[in-house]
Order: C-alpha cells, then structure tokens, then sequence
C-alpha cells in the first residue's frame, strides 16, 4: 500500500509538473523575450538599436554651419572673401547661437546655413574671448534648437558624438569618449574643459558635443588642438554646456562678460616661499607682481605679500582666487586677509572689471 | 500535505525544465556591472576571413620633356621627350563578394597600372589575380582568383543605414596586417569633395589609412555598407574623416563588369543642380533636397520618358535623392538600360516618371582628322576639355609639344570645352592655330603650324 500511494504520488507530481512546464514554455514563446535579450543580442538580430541615429535626429539640425566673411580693406568693392570657418549650435528658439569666439573675430559678415538650406546673415551679440565663446543672432520661423540639460554634467567614460562641418565637406557627426573632465588652466587661466577623442578639425569649432540622448553637453572648440591645428590625435576639447550657458546669458544681458579684477599676479605657495616668508602652511597665494594702476596697489598690497583669505573665506590655490575675483561684480569693497612679514594684516580692496586685452 | 508536496515538486520540475533555454541564451557573458558590454569578436570572426590584401607590382611610366637647353647642346635630332621606366609596388586591401567563383572587389586606385596582382587571404595563402575590369571614374575594380575554401562577405542593402549607425572598418594599413577600427557613420550621400568623378560616399570615423583602400566597410552584422576609399588627410594620416563607396553602387557596377567586361554607364541626358534655398524659395517649394533639372537633352532617355526643365527629382527608385551630384553618380553607375523609376515635383505636384537609362557614347576621336598637326593623339571629351588620353612618340602631334593628359580648353582666343566644338572651330582655321592647354594646373599655349 505505501509503495502503491508513493507510486501514485510520484506519477502526479510528475504528470503536474510536465503540464506545468509545458504551459511555461508555451507562455515564453508567445511573449517578446525582453528579459532575455539584452546588449549584444540585438547586435545579432538586426542592431536597431545599437545606433546613435535617435540621437543624432534630435540634434544635429540645430548644428549649423558659420561662415565669416572679411572684406578686403585695400579692395572695398570686391566681392566679400571667405576668412572664417566654423560651427554654431541654435540654442533657443528666438535665434540665439552660441559658437567660438575665434571663429567670428575678424568677420565683417557672418552668414549661418541652416541644414534644411536656409541661409541668415547674422550680428553678434556679445563674444568672450577669456572662454573663447560668441553668441549670435538669427532671426527666423520654426528655428530647430537642440535640447540639454545643465545639471547633467558630463563624465569621464560617457560616449558623446561630435557635430560640425570640418573642413567645410558638410555636416559630419563623430564618435568618442569623454576622456577628461576639469578645470585646469588651457589658453585662459580659468577655464572648464571637456577633453574628448572624437575626431573634432578644423570647422568643427563651435559645433556641439552631445550624448547618446541627443543632448547638447558642451561646445567643441578646436582652437586648442595638442600638436597643431592638424587634428586626428584623439585629443581635442569642448567647453561644458554650464559654463557656455551661463556666458551665454551674461553676453544676451550684457553684451560683455563682466568680470572683477584685483590687478595682481600670484604663484601658488610652495614649500620653500613657505620657508623664507615663514608662513604657518602652505595655503593661500604669494603676490608676486602689483598693476600699479590696479585696485590691489590702490589698497596697498605688495608683492610678497600671501593672501590666505578672499571675503572671509580661505584662499586654497591660484585658480580659485582668480576664479572667485572674477565672479565678484565690480565696485564691490571685499576685504583680504594677507600674510606680510609674518604679520596677518586685513585690507579693503574695491574690485574693478577685467578688460580684456585685444588680441 | 501530499498536495503541497506534489504541487512543489511541480513547481521545481517547471523550473528546472524552464530553466533550460534561459540558460543556452546566455551563453555569451557579456556584462561589467550589470552593465551588457558589446564586443564585436564573434561578427569580426565571421566576416575577417572576406577582406584580404591586395599587393601590386608594375612599372610605372613617366615621360619628361627633354629641356631646351640640351636641344641646342644635341641639334634638331634630339629626342623630344625622355621616357623613365620605374618599378613600383602597392598595397592595399580587397573584399571577397562571391565565394564560388572568387570575385573580389577592390579600388581600381589599388591596381590600377599594375602588372602583377598577388591576394593574400586571411589563411595565409597568396593567390595571383586577375583583372576582371576595372571603373575609374567611380574607383571600383573587380578581380578574380581560383581558390576553394573562401569566405565571402554577407551583404545587405546599404540604402538602409543611418547617420549615426556604427560602421567598421576591416583592411591592411600601412600593409601592416589585417586591422579593425570601428566608428560610426558620420554622413551619407557625400559629394563635391573632388576626389573621384563620381561621388556618393558613405562617410565615417573609422580609422582608414593608406593600405585600407579597397576594404570593407561593415555594419554590427558584419554585413559590407561600403568600400572604403579615401580619406581628408592634412598630414597625411587619419584625422576621423573617412569614405567609402555604398555597396548598393559597388553592387551595379561589379554586376556590369561581371557581364560586360567593364561598366556601361547610364546616361539620363540631363543637367542640373542642387536644389537649394533660393531655388526652393522661387519655385514655392517646402522640400530642399533634390536635383533641380536645368535642362533635357533632346531624344535622351530623360526626354524619352517626359522629364522637364524644370522638374525637381526627389528620389530614385523609391529612395531620396539629396543633391544632383548624388543623383549623378547613382545614375551614372546603374549601368545603361536599367529601368528606374524617379519621383519628382512639378509645379508643385509629386509624379512619379519611369525611366531606361540610355548609353553613354564615349566621345573618342582619331585626333588627325580633325587637324594634320594632332594626328598621332587619341582625344577624349572630358568635364573641363578635352583630354588627350594617349600620344605616340615621334607623332606631328608629340612634334608640335602636345603631352599626354593635356587637356585642351581653348583655340585662339574662344574657349572650346568639346570635340565637336573643337572641330567646328579647327575647319575655318587654315592657317597657324594656337591650342590652349591645361598642363599640370598651368596655363599655355600651343601653336600648330
């Protein structure tokens, strides 16, 4: 008997179970695999989705093409010559475009095409040759803009498509890695930077980095090429989208990016400056040189003084204090805490605003 | 308690059962945190064996003029022309389209002028091959090798990819090896760069060097997009700006090679340009891609199948055409008497017009009738003159100075850009005549006595 009922026990559950399976596979054949299929598989069956074509579709018309044409001074009535190449990205959709600085800086005309064909003449709004960015502005109906998202800040590793026109042979879009994120010193002392190894030439300033959604994460420039103007190396550079936005906004409002000065030159402290002026650490900036004209001589600073605090907060390295100074509006009365002769002393400066040095 | 027994055995029975595929699927590991990383080996293992190396050798011909100052030195008797006979050797990569019989595809720059053609398959075998035929103005050559045991690259219909779709490149750089770069496609229907007569490049930044020409170009699947080509290259090497030929044309004109030896262009009969802005600004157009037809040449196939000046051709064959240069070189290399059909506007309608594409007649002449002095040169019509394609040595035309690849763009002092032109203008002139020539980018003149 209990042979029997272990028998028949075995039968059932087996009989069960094979239904049970049965019904399973059945019901995972009819629905999609979703679960199943991941990454690579679609690269076997048919790769529509390993492509960047969504993202180029949502970007690239808003990428145009800049043409900067000078007229010859000797020859006024020529006909105008091609100076400049580059590119522009259309950022709202009242026309205003961000580009390179040095891509329009001696036109005399500047004429953006569109990719759909259309073709402006524009102005220039403003242009900041510290970040070597120009906005301008065209005026026209049903304006393709490019979508971003400024607090999404780009990392190292992201796989980003560049958009330009090289070597004006048309629009082109190529593809890399973020290889570098920072803040570090390129052609201006304070500059946020992008490195990229997307192939960015000659024509593709002004153009757009984007990501794999189509949106815009910085404006390529490549003025600032390692080893020339030639390219190709797989290191070029592109200004992040916050910064570009933010001189955006100052250029529409201001036409100019104001900015504070000090009038001073500094160094970073080192351990032998750290020595010699007897200072208790290694923080804060040695002042190594005084604009006579500036607001630090007229406050009294010196060189080999060491400013350790900058509106009550410490002063860490160059670029911050330079950086800092910079944001402080002019006319407004800051007061610096120095090191001189050991001594910890405070002053009263009143920031001016930065020229800028012509080119 | 039995029941919930059964029915739990039942449950691990339909798990392990169920298990089964779940587990074959995942046969490739494929993830770095979670994350599926893709790798290209498995495609690359099956397409790799299709692109082999194409090594060349020949001799290359230069003639030089022989400098006046030795024809004072030697006398009247003195050769016209010095002939320098050297050796070179190529490199450059290939595509096996058909396995069977062992066709292989190439860039006719690659072969072109060579006297020996050695393969080198991705086993290590080297075969010698045969030129099948060969078209310069679009830089496709078709050769063929006996071999059994060859792999042939799997095709796809290349008017399907998309900006933006990852693109690989398989060649022989530098003849360093096979080598792989992948990219994306940054561009399609690329023209006007002036690199080949007809140009209608797929674009990419994918690394292509020297020694890449004639190589594949394939998408994820392994299926060949393109033939890589060219590069924009300001020192030289790869600056991410890359083009390849569209399988799709690659296709037509190795078809026409199959069948006739060499490459029967179609000939539409008409002219034309881009449509742009302003074009579509007058014609009250929404749309500013297409060719813009100027004009139809009369008895042509265009006029044969009711196209007008006017019309603005938006696709072909069902895909839209971007630019009249694409639409130039996409007719150009369907090959004479294809059917196609366009789609156009006129006066602001879509219509649909189908076509036969017409022959090309190369106009070639035997250049000593058409003046004494020139006979000796074969004379060709070509975009900016006429060129003269061939001189013999010691002819009245190699005596009056005339080199070969001369292009002649003026007779006196009126512009001639054909051989009827040319011929017209040569019978009134009996006397002296003075040929404007292009040499080497550099103006001149010639006179015929």
């Amino acid at each position: 008997m209990n042979l029997k009922d272990t028998c028949i026990y075995i039968v059932k559950a087996v009989v069960f179970g094979l239904i049970m399976a049965a019904i399973f596979l059945v019901i995972t054949s009819i629905l999609p695999n979703h679960s199943l299929n991941t990454g690579l598989s679609s690269v076997h069956s048919g790769g529509a989705e390993l492509s960047f074509a969504k993202a180029v579709r949502r970007a690239a018309p808003a990428v145009a093409n800049i043409y900067s044409l000078s007229i010859d001074q000797r020859n006024p009535l020529n006909a105008s010559s091609l100076q400049g190449l580059g590119s522009g990205v259309i950022m709202s959709k009242d026309g205003y475009v961000l580009t390179n600085y040095h891509v329009i800086k001696k036109a005399d005309e500047i004429v953006i095409a569109l990719q759909d064909g259309r073709k402006f003449t524009s102005e220039v709004v403003g242009s900041d040759p510290v970040t070597d960015l120009a906005v301008l502005k065209i005026e026209g109906d049903n304006l393709p803009i490019v979508p971003f998202n400024l607090n999404n800040p780009a990392q190292v590793g992201d796989v980003v498509l560049a958009i330009g026109n090289p070597y004006n042979i048309g629009q082109t879009i190529t593809q890399g890695i973020i290889s570098a994120t920072g803040r570090n010193g390129l052609s201006s002392g304070y500059l946020d930077f992008l490195q990229t190894d997307a192939a960015i030439n000659a024509g593709n300033s002004g153009g757009a980095l984007i990501d794999t959604n189509g949106e815009l994460i910085g404006i390529n420039t490549a003025a600032f090429q390692v080893g020339g103007d030639n390219g190709g190396n797989g290191i070029s550079f592109a200004i992040p989208i916050k910064l570009a936005h933010s001189i955006m906004d100052k250029l529409i409002t201001h036409g100019r990016v104001i900015r504070g000065a000090l009038g001073i030159s500094g160094e970073p402290i080192n351990q032998v400056v750290a020595q010699i002026l007897n200072l208790p650490d290694m923080k804060g900036v040695l002042v190594t040189g005084v604009d006579p004209d500036g607001p630090a001589a007229r406050a009294g600073l010196a060189p080999r003084d060491v400013i350790t605090q900058y509106n009550g907060e410490d002063v860490p390295g160059v670029e911050m204090l330079l950086d800092r100074i910079a944001e402080t509006p002019p006319g407004t009365r800051m007061d610096m805490v120095i090191i001189r002769e050991g001594k910890t002393q405070t002053f009263p400066v009143i920031i001016a605003e930065k020229i800028n040095e012509p080119e | 308690m039995k029941t919930k027994l059964s029915l739990l055995s039942a449950a691990l029975l339909t798990a392990s059962l169920s298990l089964y595929p779940a587990v074959s699927q995942a046969a490739i590991p494929q993830a770095v945190e979670g994350q599926a990383v893709p790798s290209l080996a498995p495609m690359l293992e099956r397409t790799t064996p299709a692109v082999v190396s194409v090594a060349v050798s020949g001799t290359q011909v230069s003639k030089q003029r022989v400098p006046d100052v030795f024809r004072y030195f030697f006398g009247p008797n003195a050769p016209q022309e010095q002939v320098q006979e050297r050796p070179f050797r190529g490199l450059g990569s290939g595509v096996i389209i058909d396995a069977d019989k062992g066709y292989i595809v190439t860039n006719n720059h690659v072969i072109n002028g060579a006297d020996d053609i050695q393969i080198g398959l991705h086993d290590g075998r080297e075969i010698k091959a045969k030129l099948i035929g060969a078209d310069k103005e679009s830089d496709i050559a078709l050769l063929q090798i006996d071999a059994k045991n060859l792999t042939e690259i799997n095709q796809t219909d290349s008017d399907n990819i998309r900006v933006g779709d990852f693109a690989v490149a398989i060649g022989n750089p530098f003849g360093l090896g096979q080598t792989v770069t992948s990219g994306i496609v940054s561009a399609l229907g690329r023209s006007g760069l002036g690199i080949e007569m007809l140009e209608n490049f797929i674009q990419t930044d994918a690394a292509i060097n020297s020694g890449n020409s004639g190589g594949a170009l394939v998408n994820l699947n392994g299926e060949l997009i393109g033939i890589n080509t060219a590069i924009v290259a300001p020192n030289g090497g790869n600056v991410g700006i890359g083009f390849a030929i569209p399988a799709n044309m690659v296709h037509n004109l190795v078809d026409q090679i199959i069948e006739h030896g060499e490459v029967r262009r179609g000939v539409l009969g008409v002219s034309g340009r881009d449509l742009d802005n302003e074009l579509a600004k007058a014609f009250g157009l929404d749309t500013q891609h297409g060719g813009f037809v100027n004009e139809v040449m009369p008895k042509s196939a265009a006029d044969k199948a009711g196209l007008k000046a006017g019309d603005i051709i938006v696709s072909l064959n069902g895909r839209s055409i971007k630019s009249f240069q694409e639409l130039r070189a996409k007719v150009a290399t369907m090959g004479a008497g294809a059917k196609v059909e366009f789609g156009i506007i006129r006066d602001g309608d879509k219509k649909t017009i189908k076509a036969t594409l017409g022959e090309a007649d190369k106009v070639e002449a035997e250049a000593g009738n058409v003046h004494p002095m020139l006979q000796g040169a074969t004379l060709e019509d070509n975009k900016k003159g006429i060129e003269i394609t061939e001189i013999a040595q010691g002819s009245p035309a190699a005596m009056s100075g005339l080199q070969k690849g001369d292009l002649i763009v003026g007779l006196n002092r009126t512009k001639i850009s054909s051989l009827k032109a040319l011929k017209e203008a040569l019978e009134d002139q009996q006397s002296s005549v003075a040929l404007k020539i292009l040499r080497d980018n550099n103006l001149l003149y010639l006179v015929l006595r």
